[in-house]
């Protein structure tokens, strides 16, 4: 109790050198938060965009369908799946869809693209990124209608406008074309030129006829979760209530999109490492200040420790120092980056100046504005770290202080 | 002269302090130097693959071929371009461009065929070091192909591997012949890795029947200081009638892709200077403060105020200068190390992955440049220097007494 | 019934039953006669014949001779025999399935939808014409919108429209019959805007395997109208028994 007190009356003696100090722990807060913040921001941004493009978060497939998607693959017993996804706790929405590769031809030409056949009751626009971005005309509302909502890309490549027919061509279940009208009832924009020129959305119902599926087969069943951090749980607790269905393989996103969870992987790596780097640089200047000061009071600790004071005890008084520095420089950290991010969570920094309007990361659109998003996870790892490093910055100036020779040092200057 | 003497001497006098602050500004100095070097390594490996893995920095078609790509739509006097281009100053390879049918087994689906040479094109290009498995192609072998990963993937492929190819040769007969997989590639770009096939021109010429003209002549600058956009414009002027196209109007959301890479990771960087600004500011502050009473006896002994403002900033000078002397010897090796070996992420991906047609390697390579080393430096130099203006003009006008018992 | 009907249209075709027939019908039975009468023109139960097909385009003329036999409405097969770099190239038609076999390679290769717009052995017909060649009465509705002289000679002009749900790219098809015998003369193509995007002409009409027809088929492209596709039937045997397993993948390579 003695020494917490004394530790707190060195600090209180040299205010500004222990203001310092907390301003870098702080200041190391603001930016560990900034980092980690972007990161959780744009990770989340992207997972979110690729999943609302139609696999989800968790996604139940026919076995084999990641591997090598082909119409033939195809999930049974899909509303089942969906009914049993929607009862699990976390679990935001679920979708019967059937993705494919399809042809699609109108008197002026033909492409080749990608299908999604959706259920228009079902469907909701906070789930479907396509569903978002119509700019002309609107879903179809008859399941086993003929509408078709088309890319804009595709639009101007087919010379289609709404109320055109389109024919889509496909290989169904059991390898044989086939061919169905279709009329352009809306046309989406997303702002990715690949999308927008490659991918079609169907009525599911129509679709099911066209490639001989049984009315409740499909290819995969979408799931979103309402926090991304709920996938691995959501996952494990679906597998495990449709394990007793062969043939179906429950994914999270990371293995159908593998391409963006190795993208985030490595960001988020590269990440931790800068994070780390500038920990370093931080931690280095406390280390610095705090042996500043402990070098500075070696006569001090040569006087305590001749009125009787164990090393121990020295040692154990500058850790409690280092203690207090690093509550006050969390505290300071607290205040200084709150308004901080809530400008940065709100507003946030807009780089389309520098890079124009919509552009896409691996067929995901990315926000072109700087913002923060941060886990509670993530803050308390920050705000943890950030103690840590403050106390082991404080070990050596400590040890420093508690080797001092009592008599040696008072012969000092 | 006797300012800096009495500097050096105090600086050298080598009390505790000065010395924990001299290492502090080294640590940061070293730290700065490796991250600006890493990042530096990050955007050019970024550049790299965005661009000389298969676009190349520039492009020639024949007008009209991009819009539609038609397979007698070549280039016709393709070896006068070629000659010309590389009398000014750009190493080029011709490549012929078709699209068609590979199937093996049960399997099948549409590829474009790049027809290549590869003495040439390794030159301009990266891709001949971009093999996943098996290896790249050679002039020896006609009737091996390189195909992109997820291709290798749909056609359940491993090279070795037979496979088919059909299309429709320039003659209108139909074009088919078998070839083996010789190897396959790293990820490159979409479009390369779901339908990517590469054989030599030669193959290819036998295979569409195609006996002259190339469909395109990718080139690079072998001089790099001269600006894209120069370069372009002289190459423009030279082919007046041909389409001639550098990456940045070849790939557009690439190119501003990578812009937006570059401003976030600048921020990033000015992130960590002001940390490390932080902590220089924070070490001088601190060193200049704690010698008030120490600048007091000075001033009673008569220093005069000016004379004191120029000690302090010459002993700053002179800790920066061994601080910084300190951060080359450890930062330059550091980073040379890492340029060489480089930091290995990839157990964290599956092989190698494509972002937004940016090859993305889970390897990286530091880059020593003039900025990731002077830049630092001066950086260095300028906080420091900043920090010690307040705490040096108080003390230069503190009075004697005050200083003495400043606390 | 639809057998009934079939069978009707056979005998119809086949000659045996007397033309004035068709003047008791109405309107629009007749022109479903005509369109039934030109889709079964060169196919009946069975078909075998020799065709030469000539296709000019800007950058190449070729000339093929072909084999061809069909069976019913479902099921085709084409042979080259020459030119020699791509004889025994066979192309198979089995209901909606297509493949091509190349002996070149020795593969079989199954058409996907994906290839369904390529070209049919380097002509202006796509694999997708070929698929739904056999469909013109079950994917339009057809009405006799003109009757009367055209150069000196009677005619009877029909506009195929397509069915409300059929799928075919066309806005619509305008063909050109003789009156008297409702042969076929020309064929006009046009997109969903209306615009002309090819021309089907019909020639050379004469008795072949029992039968009176056009045997030069001539396509034009409207957006190259210096480039066809010229198919001239050398011969064509109707009625001739085939057994199906001709028909079938196996029998492919041994040929």
């Amino acid at each position: 109790m003695q020494l917490n007190k004394m530790a707190w009356r060195t600090l209180a003696r040299n205010k500004r050198r222990s203001l310092i100090t907390s301003f870098s722990v702080a200041f190391g807060i603001l930016l560990a938060v900034t980092f980690t913040g972007s990161g959780d921001y744009s990770y989340t941004s992207m997972i979110d965009t690729s999943a609302v493009m139609g696999f989800g978060h968790v996604s139940v497939e026919a076995a084999g369908y990641n591997d090598r998607p082909g119409l033939a693959r195809r999930l049974t017993e899909a509303g089942g799946v969906r009914k049993t996804a929607l009862g699990l706790p976390r679990v935001a929405g679920a979708y019967v869809r059937i993705m494919g590769q399809a042809m699609f031809a109108t008197g002026a030409k033909s492409v080749g693209g990608v299908f999604m056949a959706v259920d228009p009751q079902l469907e909701k626009p906070l789930h479907n990124f396509f569903l978002r971005s119509i700019v002309e005309g609107r879903l179809f509302d008859d399941t086993n209608g003929r509408g078709a909502v088309v890319g804009a890309g595709m639009a101007v490549k087919l010379n289609l406008r709404l109320g055109k027919k389109v024919i889509v061509t496909v290989t169904d279940k059991n390898g044989q074309l086939t061919s169905e009208l279709t009329r352009v009832c809306g046309i989406f924009k997303t702002g990715d030129d690949s999308v927008d020129s490659g991918m079609v959305l169907l009525p599911l119902g129509r679709m099911r006829q066209v490639l001989n599926y049984g009315p409740d087969d499909a290819t995969l069943v979408a799931v979103y979760v309402n926090d991304l951090r709920q996938v691995k749980r959501v996952r494990t607790l679906l597998a495990a209530k449709l394990d007793h269905k062969a043939n179906l393989e429950v994914l999270p996103w990371q293995e159908t999109q593998p391409d963006l969870a190795g993208l985030i992987a490595v960001d988020r790596l590269f990440n931790y490492l800068l994070q780390f780097l500038v920990g370093l640089v931080i931690a280095a200047g406390i280390l610095n200040t705090m042996l500043m000061s402990v070098l500075e009071r070696t006569r001090e600790f040569g006087i305590m420790m001749a009125v009787g004071m164990t090393p121990r005890q020295v040692v154990g008084l500058v850790l409690i120092e280092s203690f207090w520095l690093g509550v006050l420089g969390l505290l300071l950290g607290v205040i200084l980056t709150t308004p901080w991010f809530i400008y940065m969570s709100r507003v946030g920094i807009d780089l389309s100046r520098h890079i124009g309007q919509d552009y896409s990361a691996g067929g995901v659109l990315v926000d072109p504005v700087m913002k923060l998003r941060l886990y509670r996870e993530s803050a308390l790892v920050i705000l943890l770290s950030a103690f840590g490093l403050t106390m082991a910055a404080g070990v050596y100036p400590a040890i420093r202080a508690g080797r001092t020779m009592p008599v040696e040092s008072l012969k000092e200057t | 002269m006797q300012l800096l003497h009495l500097a050096l001497k105090n600086v050298l006098r080598s009390r505790h302090r000065t010395w924990v602050t001299i290492a502090a500004m080294a640590f940061a100095g070293c730290i700065m130097i490796f991250y600006a070097s890493l990042l530096q390594g990050w955007l050019r490996s970024m550049e790299r693959n965005a661009v000389d893995m298969e676009t190349g920095e520039l492009q020639i078609h024949a007008p009209g071929f991009r819009q539609d790509p038609d397979l007698y739509n070549v280039i016709v006097d393709a070896k006068s371009v070629i000659k010309q281009a590389s009398a000014a100053g750009f190493i080029c390879a011709g490549r012929l461009l078709g699209s068609g049918l590979a199937a093996a087994d049960e399997n099948s689906t549409g590829v474009s065929i790049r027809g290549i040479d590869p003495a040439a094109d390794d030159l301009v290009t990266r891709l001949h070091d971009h093999v996943q498995a098996g290896r790249w192609l050679s002039q020896k072998e006609n009737n091996g192909v390189v195909i992109g990963s997820k291709l290798a993937t749909i056609l359940a492929v491993r090279p070795g591997s037979e496979l088919v190819l059909v299309g429709q040769a320039a003659d209108g007969s139909m074009a088919n012949d078998l070839y083996t997989v010789r190897g396959v590639l790293k990820s490159v770009s979409q479009e390369v890795d779901r339908g990517g096939l590469f054989m030599t021109a030669a193959a290819f010429r036998a295979f569409f029947v195609l006996p002259a003209g190339v469909h395109e002549i990718v080139l690079r600058r072998t001089l790099r200081s001269e600006p894209l956009t120069v370069a372009t414009a002289r190459l423009r002027a030279l082919f007046p009638d041909l389409e001639v196209k550098n990456w940045r109007q070849l790939q557009p959301t690439l190119a501003r892709l990578l812009d937006l890479s570059n401003v976030s990771l600048i921020i990033l960087l000015l992130i960590t200077y002001a940390a490390v600004g932080m902590l220089t500011l924070n070490a001088m502050l601190m060193g200049v403060f704690e010698r008030i009473p120490e600048f007091g006896v000075m001033k009673a002994l008569g220093f005069s105020g000016s004379r004191l403002f120029g000690l302090i900033v010459l002993e700053t000078v002179a800790q920066v200068a061994i601080g910084a002397t300190l951060a080359l010897v450890t930062g330059v090796p550091l980073s040379l190390y890492f340029s060489v070996h480089p930091l290995d992420f990839s157990f964290l991906l599956r092989g190698s992955s494509t972002i937004a047609g940016i090859a993305f390697e889970p390897q990286w390579y530091c880059e020593v440049t003039r900025y990731s080393v002077i830049l630092p430096v001066l950086f260095l130099f300028g906080a420091a220097l900043t920090a010690i203006i307040y705490p040096a003009v108080k003390a230069a006008m503190i009075r004697p007494v005050a200083a003495i018992h400043h606390r | 019934m639809k057998r009934l009907a079939f069978l009707f249209f056979f005998l119809v075709l086949t000659g045996l039953v007397a033309e004035p027939l068709f003047a008791q019908t109405s309107d629009s039975d007749r022109a479903r006669a005509i369109l039934q009468k030109i889709d079964d023109l060169w196919r009946s139960t069975s078909s075998v014949a020799k065709l030469k097909m000539v296709v000019k385009t800007e950058h190449y003329t070729r000339t093929l001779v072909l084999d061809s036999w069909t069976k019913g409405k479902e099921k085709s097969l084409v042979r080259i025999v020459s030119p020699l770099k791509e004889a025994g190239t066979v192309s198979l038609k089995n209901g909606n399935a297509m493949y091509t076999y190349l002996p070149k390679t020795d593969r079989v290769i199954r058409l996907t939808s994906g290839m369904m717009m390529g070209s049919w052995m380097g002509s202006h017909f796509t694999n997708d014409d070929l698929v739904k060649e056999s469909r013109l009465a079950d994917d339009y509705n057809p009405e006799i919108t003109y009757e009367g002289r055209r150069d000196g000679r009677k005619i009877i002009r029909l506009t195929l429209l397509p069915k409300p749900d059929a799928p075919v790219v066309w806005g619509k098809i305008v063909t050109t019959v003789r009156a008297e015998d409702y042969l076929p003369l020309v064929s006009l193509y046009y997109n969903e805007d209306m615009v002309l995007a090819r021309t089907l002409t019909f020639s050379d009409i004469r008795e072949m395997g029992g039968r009176k027809l056009p045997v030069v088929l001539r396509m034009v492209p409207a957006d190259k109208p210096g480039e066809y596709t010229e198919l001239t039937y050398e011969s064509i045997r109707f009625g001739v028994p085939l057994r199906d397993s001709r028909f079938s993948l196996l029998q492919l390579r041994r040929r």
